[in-house]
């Protein structure tokens, strides 16, 4: 057995070795959130914060409809953005997974490509198909379907859906990809022995073993999107506006504890959807079956 | 056995290409109503390809199949009436035993009552009524074992099909299951295929074995006559231990072929031998008797050696034999009659008619 002394030597050790890292991790994510949050009960003020504690921001953002709004359009925006991606990302692993894996195992490698491109790129990509006078309203014009240009389609509520689409389909078709390969095949033949047909077989078997890439999905791309400002900054106008958007003008218009406020509620709104997720399907469910 | 007449199945010269390899070479088969059929073989040779093709699971490269006289080759396998207990089990792991089970009677639309009845049922049969509720991939595997047969059961098939299913499990509650498969087999009536690389399994649990090697139905017939009346080297060899003896034949008369085997001289009987041909004979080791006295009498074959090395499994004993010609032969003897210690000198004879000549 260690003496005693030589136990607590050890524990010191560990702590000095474990130091660096906890220190820089509580200083530059903690403490600053902490800094955030006292702010965000402070009076406010245009450029300085002064110390002293109200709840006047908050009451204000829950009161006054100017905030209600873009806070549902953030929900609205990323839901919808979120339930189209799985429409459109599921068929597509769909596909590579179980239709054609011969091509499904070289195609997948692809998907990844674009997430190397600059996202401010593909925005600019996007402006020259959505815009007034991009490709989509040049070709509807030419072809005497529409008189003007379509207003909606850039700088609008659209396109943010659009370009999150564009953004995060990868990161929706690699896990359904990844949990579709996983499902052994002697379950569908297992399943087709039994008396199922085709479409039995996918709800029956299929849609419920991939809840796993469903909640993945949920993590990655649902809970934080519902942050993101640079795409509906620079797409979205005023029909597009979402929560961060909002934030980034009142920091940069310098009035912090408004700011802070805002950033605090989003905070807790995404901490609180995760641990509620984690409740009804459990950590496992990430991962198992 | 009077059932022998009926065929539920008929096999009829089917052959399975995966690209370059054929899994299956021209294997045709009746298979007997209510009867349960090992299909025995070494890895690789095509008893869950076989399998798979009586299930619809695969399709015949050529050949067809027949069901009650009926051609199903062309059906596909929820349109057939059989059912498949897999190599890995694959129960629906996201189900409980409850629904794994129900799965073929909800698919057909059967009203809910009569599915909890039929569960119930089913699971009393393979006896795990209790653990109903619970998720199948809490259970062992002896349990789940239990689950995908009942699964395939509860739709009362023509033929049961089950692939290699204890292969998983360890040996103690392998011979448990091979016991409760023999009675669950006795008490449901249907027909049943089994396939298993293992010739203790197919021994224990078959009517009738079939032994395939490389793609190839080598012979079926009742596990007893397999035994003892191996057609091929193969056979005698992979189904139980056998002593195998390369005979030149030099003389063929009054129904006994005689020739040499490494300067020993043995008889058989004669399977319509010539002088010259190069035969095998295999002689099991139970069939072969040690003394210390030559044997009295005609009718026996007798070589001399010295006993190498003796291995005791509790009921009987064997003998490995070290002949005069340095070959080794092998030789059980029950425990109580096992009076022989390494060294010893000895005769070791066996009667004619009980070694078994074989062309290839
Ligand atoms: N889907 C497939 N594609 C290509 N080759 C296959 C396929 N299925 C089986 N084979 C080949 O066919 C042959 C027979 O395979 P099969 O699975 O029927 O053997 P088995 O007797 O069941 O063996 P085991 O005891 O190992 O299960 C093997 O050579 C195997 O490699
Ligand atoms: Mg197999």
């Amino acid at each position: 057995m260690r003496s005693p002394t030589g136990e607590s030597l050890q524990r010191l050790r560990i702590f000095l070795s474990n130091l660096p890292a906890s220190a820089y991790i509580f200083i530059m994510f903690y403490v600053s959130i902490g800094i955030l949050i006292a702010i965000s009960f402070t009076v406010p003020r245009k450029y300085v914060v002064e110390w002293s504690f109200t709840l006047e921001n908050y009451v204000r953002i829950f009161t006054d409809p100017r905030f209600l709004s873009p806070i549902l359009n953030t929900f609205l925006i990323v839901t919808v953005a979120t339930i189209l991606l799985i429409i459109v990302g599921f068929p597509i692993a769909y596909y590579l997974a179980r239709v054609n894996p011969n091509l499904g195992i070289k195609l997948i490698f692809f998907l990844i490509i674009p997430v190397e491109v600059n996202y401010l790129i593909r925005v600019y990509a996007w402006r020259n198909i959505l815009g007034e006078n991009g490709f989509l309203n040049s070709l509807l014009l030419s072809l005497g379907i529409i008189d003007k240009p379509l207003s909606f389609l850039f700088y609008s509520w659209f396109a943010v859906v659009i370009v999150l689409i564009h953004e995060w389909l990868p990161y929706v078709v690699i896990p359904f990809y990844v949990n579709l390969v996983g499902i052994p095949r002697q379950l569908y033949e297992a399943a087709m022995d039994l008396g199922a047909n085709r479409w039995q077989i996918f709800t029956s078997i299929t849609l419920p073993l991939v809840k796993p890439a469903v909640l993945t999905v949920l993590f990655i791309v649902f809970i934080p999107s519902l942050g993101e400002f640079a795409i509906p900054s620079l797409v979205g106008g005023e029909s597009g506006i979402m929560l961060g958007v909002l934030i980034d003008r009142y920091l940069s218009d310098f009035r912090l504890a408004f700011g802070a406020a805002l950033s605090f509620i989003l905070l807790l709104v995404t901490m609180g959807l995760s641990i509620l997720m984690i409740k009804i399907f459990g950590y496992e469910a990430l991962y198992q079956r | 056995m009077a059932k022998s007449a009926d065929v539920i199945l008929k096999v009829d010269r089917v052959s399975k290409r995966f690209g370059e390899t054929w899994a299956l070479r021209d294997v045709s088969l009746d298979v007997y109503r209510g009867e349960l059929l090992v299909l025995l073989g070494p890895s690789g040779s095509g008893k869950s390809t076989l399998l798979r093709i009586i299930a619809g699971l695969e399709t015949a490269t050529s050949g067809r199949l027949y069901m009650e006289g009926v051609d199903i080759t062309d059906l596909p396998p929820y349109k057939r009436d059989t059912s498949m207990v897999f190599q890995h089990l694959a129960l629906f792991p996201h189900m409980t035993v409850y629904e794994n089970v129900a799965y073929g009677l909800k698919i057909r639309g059967v009203p809910k009552e009569e599915i909890d009845r039929r569960v119930d049922e089913v699971l009393s049969l393979v006896r795990i009524r209790e653990l109903r509720d619970r998720k199948v991939t809490k259970l062992s595997g002896g349990q789940q074992q239990r689950v995908a047969i009942a699964r395939s059961l509860i739709l009362r098939p023509k033929i049961l099909l089950l692939d290699e299913p204890l292969g998983a499990l360890d040996l103690k509650l392998r011979k448990e299951l091979h016991i409760e498969l023999k009675r669950l087999h006795e008490e449901v009536g249907n027909t049943w295929i089994f396939v298993t690389h293992d010739q203790e399994e197919a021994l224990t649990l078959a009517d009738r074995i079939g032994v395939m090697n490389e793609g190839r139905l080598i012979q079926v017939g009742e596990k007893w006559d397999v035994y003892d009346y191996p057609k091929t080297r193969f056979v005698a060899e992979f189904i139980g231990e056998t002593n195998m003896f390369t005979v030149s034949i030099d003389d063929v008369s009054g129904g006994v072929a005689t020739g040499s085997w490494k300067g020993f001289r043995v008889s058989f009987k004669d399977g319509g031998f010539r002088p010259g041909e190069t035969i095998y004979l295999s002689v099991r080791p139970e069939n072969l008797h040690i003394s210390k006295e030559p044997p009295a009498g005609e009718e026996y074959n007798v070589f001399h050696g010295v006993v190498d090395v003796e291995v005791f499994r509790g009921s009987y004993v064997i003998y490995h034999i070290r002949l005069d010609n340095g070959e080794i032969i092998r030789v059980t003897v029950l425990s109580k009659d096992a009076e022989f210690d390494p060294g010893d000198r000895v005769y070791v004879y066996w009667r004619f008619d009980k070694g078994v000549p074989l062309r290839e």
